[in-house]
């Protein structure tokens, strides 16, 4: 009976003891959480920054379910972009995309989305090779050559690789109309004028948008322009055994009857040193 | 015949009587509907989000209620001694195995059931089509897990409970391990090589039935496809079943 009393008695003080130490931790770890110096608030990624387990790992843990691997670290790595670059860059993304698309070689979204934002977080190269590898394993896919060369024109520069991805771009079925039209002006920032005027002229042959068609006339004829001003620089040459000293000087010598204009308006650019033709 | 239905319906009543398998398919029914949730925050990738997370919540439930179930199955009878009362009747051993794995096996093609009809529902719901992949792919998981519960029981007829779950848990990963273990031993020296493609041969590979992956792309499986892995699962479900009995009725109670 007095055991029983002292049960009764026990319990309340168990209950009253157990909470207040409850709420006494739990006002401590307000205390830490909200008005302590903030150091984990910097960033969320500084303390969870993904660790993926290399991919062969990966698929050996993952009882088969290689595409829901895959999809956890596809979200893991929304997430991680989503967070702020917690050491002034997100060194973890090539990898995370690397991850995703050992895991799942056909996840179209990922190659692209990687090759959209791989570049502009300072991994040109990283991107090109995920490009390559999209191209691998999905050769019927546009948007592979078309975002691989897009990287070669914005970050690297090299225009003759971006003309010659977009013009395999173009070749697939689905491929947006304008792509053959771009890998002909690709070419022809790259200095490869003869490659950029066939483009076009394919351009116009092939096309069914008269924007399109309009456009690449036009450059054609901005082609032209600078053809007739080689072909004149190089018959002034064989005359005279030098370079004119501008570009005047080939209708004044009767070679040309006139410099001819530009469609775009720009103004053909000549070097009486080495008699090229620009159009900057 | 007959004997074995009537211990697969008992086997069924007594199973599914259980709470804990209310609460797995619970939780597997709320993990399936949480998907929905995951393919929010996927950039535009809910439906290939939906059908992995759905999937393979489902696979993973099914083999849990799979190992538990089915290596406590035969323990059960013989600790609570009803065993006892059951072979005195006209009943074989054979039989009583027998139908402990037809009942279980309802047991768990009714949850699977259950859950790809809740599955389809919300893709249907999402998308407002499902591709005949999706419907072989549950078709194969469920095939899986009936391979699965001969697998949990030939090991419940010798080992303990866990000891039981442990193996199953084990030959579940080998299992699907298989094309890891091929790959490595064809890169290895020749001894070790013989060693994996023994394995390779000797455990089920449960790769077969994997299905999961495909149906991101909404491919489905070809008919030799689909005959070769029912023939595998008959024949290897049969030799698992065969070992269980054998050592099933060595056993004395």
């Amino acid at each position: 009976m007095i055991f029983t009393d002292l049960k009764l008695r026990i319990v309340p003080l168990i209950v009253l003891i157990a909470w207040s130490v409850a709420y006494i931790s739990q006002i401590n770890y307000d205390a830490w959480r909200y008005y302590s110096p903030s150091v984990l608030n910097t960033s969320f990624n500084e303390f969870i920054e993904p660790q993926p387990l290399s991919p062969q790992n990966t698929r050996l843990i993952s009882f088969g379910a290689t595409e829901f691997a895959a999809n956890i670290y596809w979200l893991q790595l929304i997430q991680y972009y989503g967070g702020g670059t917690p050491y002034g860059q997100y060194r973890k993304l090539p990898e995370l995309f690397d991850t995703v698309t050992e895991l799942s070689p056909n996840f179209q979204q990922a190659y692209i989305t990687g090759l959209i934002i791989l570049p502009g977080e300072g991994f040109v190269d990283q991107a090109l090779s995920l490009g390559e590898k999209g191209q691998k394993n999905l050769p019927d896919s546009w948007e592979m050559p078309y975002y691989t060369g897009l990287v070669y024109h914005i970050y690297k520069k090299d225009y003759a690789q971006a003309g010659a991805k977009f013009n395999q771009a173009a070749t697939f079925a689905g491929a947006p109309a304008i792509t053959k039209l771009f890998a002909g002006i690709y070419f022809k920032e790259a200095d490869q004028r003869k490659k950029a005027y066939l483009i076009f002229q394919t351009v116009v042959a092939t096309s069914e948008d008269q924007y399109i068609i309009a456009r690449a006339e036009k450059q054609l004829a901005h082609l032209d322009g600078i053809f007739t001003l080689e072909s004149a620089v190089a018959k002034y040459r064989q005359q005279f055994s030098v370079y004119p000293k501008n570009l005047n000087q080939l209708v004044t010598s009767n070679i040309i009857k006139k410099i001819p204009v530009s469609p775009f308006g720009v103004k053909y650019t000549y070097n009486p040193k080495t008699g090229r033709i620009g159009d900057d | 015949m007959k004997t074995i239905w009537v211990i697969a319906r008992n086997t069924f009543i007594e199973t599914i009587r259980e709470k804990i398998l209310y609460a797995i398919v619970g939780f597997s029914l709320l993990v399936i509907v949480a998907s929905l949730l995951a393919g929010s925050v996927s950039l535009g990738q809910d439906v290939r989000v939906i059908q992995t997370f759905g999937l393979t919540a489902m696979t993973v439930f099914l083999l849990v209620i799979t190992i538990f179930v089915g290596s406590h199955l035969l323990y059960k009878e013989t600790e609570q001694k009803t065993i006892y009362l059951t072979l005195t009747k006209p009943v074989t051993r054979v039989w009583f195995y027998l139908g402990k794995f037809v009942g279980l096996s309802l047991v768990i093609g009714a949850s699977a059931l259950l859950m790809g009809l809740v599955y389809v529902i919300l893709l249907w719901a999402k998308t407002g089509f499902v591709a005949p992949a999706n419907y072989w792919a549950i078709g194969f998981t469920i095939l899986e897990a009936w391979l699965v519960v001969a697998v949990g029981m030939m090991f419940g007829s010798f080992a303990s409970p866990i000891s039981s779950a442990l193996y199953s848990f084990g030959l579940i990963l080998i299992g699907h391990s298989t094309t890891t273990i091929h790959a490595i031993a064809q890169k290895s020296a020749p001894t070790i090589r013989y060693l994996l493609e023994g394995v390779y041969y000797a455990f089920p590979n449960l790769e077969k039935f994997n299905l999961r992956n495909e149906v991101v792309y909404a491919i489905s499986p070809n008919p030799t496809q689909v005959i070769t892995t029912l023939i595998y699962f008959v024949a290897f479900t049969a030799l698992l079943l065969a070992l269980g009995i054998a050592v099933f009725r060595k056993n004395e109670f």
